[in-house]
């Protein structure tokens, strides 16, 4: 396979097996929110929505972008950045969902 | 035997850091520091569609539905392969097998511009269904529902910012392409192509939350 020998292809699937996998996992947790979003099969739908789109950003997060191995400063500064996204969604969410119709 | 277009890898340091270490992390933090002021502009119009969504959900539901949920679909698959073709050049550059590494960037480019046509025509099937409530002189499809002009447009403000960050980032892959295939860059630069790589990925999941949000949710 281009030229390489069974050492290098050991190593290139060493090295790969990560970003394989995790692609394979977005695309499933992609079919199951295509799935979703095609058939809405019950009331609630939107909240496991919610769900597997979460989960696909960790996978990006910590896999692809590899924030997992960065040193704790990094991790921080990242973690940080999306607590506040969290909180802004959060606040601003409970106000219109806590409304009186 | 080793892989073929081998190169020495490493990176060369800077006179204002004090060590490669310092240099290699200086340039992470910067980038994340630049990625989560981009995270928080996004998050702000992803917002923005929610609150729609609870404030008009008729005609919000109603204007999603127009919207072409297959393209939107299938352009989450060509970003994510666009990722691993990414990730790819990543742990080659790290191995110093340089052709490959230019072979997996040249193929992150492609899937990025397919991403861009694939848009591009979503884009003319909106403005053939009179989707587009901006343009003054066309009549605009769900007019009966005023409110759905507000998700609509923020809906191109939301994907036409991605398109230009896309088109931006395919733009820079393309120069750093050039520049990782001349002998010697990977011996002096081989960070770049990882700093590069996180603004990939974080494009990657931009949409990996826009689609959701915009195509998904409001059905």
């Amino acid at each position: 396979m281009f030229g390489l020998g069974q050492d290098d292809r050991r190593l290139l699937w060493q090295r790969m097996r990560a970003p394989v996998l995790a692609s394979a996992a977005l695309l499933g947790l992609l079919g199951v929110n295509v799935l979703l979003g095609a058939t809405r099969p019950f009331a609630g739908v939107w909240l496991v929505e919610i769900a597997v789109a979460t989960a696909m950003v960790l996978v990006v997060l910590l896999v692809s972008m590899e924030v997992r191995h960065e040193p704790p400063l990094v991790r921080l500064f990242a973690g940080i950045g999306f607590f506040w996204v969290a909180i802004l969604f959060a606040m601003t969410l409970v106000d219109y969902l806590t409304r009186a119709a | 035997m080793s892989a073929p277009g081998t190169s020495e890898v490493g990176v060369r340091l800077a006179g204002h850091f004090a060590t490669v270490e310092q240099q290699r992390r200086a340039a992470v933090l910067g980038m994340w520091a630049w990625l989560l002021t981009e995270l928080l502009l996004f998050a702000g119009l992803f917002l923005t569609v929610l609150v729609l969504r609870l404030l008009h959900p008729e005609a919000v539901q109603e204007a999603a539905r127009h919207l072409k949920f297959w393209i939107g679909a299938t352009n989450t698959v060509v970003l994510i392969a666009s990722s691993l073709t990414m990730s790819g050049a990543i742990q080659l550059s790290r191995l110093g097998w340089q052709r490959g590494m230019v072979r997996c960037m040249l193929a992150t480019a492609a899937l990025g511009t397919l991403f861009l046509a694939l848009k591009g025509y979503e884009y003319h099937a909106d403005y053939e269904e009179h989707l587009m409530p901006f343009l003054g002189d066309r009549p605009y499809a769900l007019d009966r529902l005023p409110a759905s002009r507000l998700f609509i447009n923020l809906y191109y403000a939301a994907t036409g910012l991605h398109a230009l960050h896309l088109f931006t980032g395919i733009a820079i892959l393309l120069v750093l392409t050039r520049q990782a295939s001349r002998p010697g860059f990977l011996a002096a630069h081989q960070n770049r192509i990882e700093i590069y790589g996180l603004y990939w990925h974080f494009i990657d999941l931009i949409w990996i939350m826009a689609f959701p949000v915009l195509y998904v949710l409001n059905r």
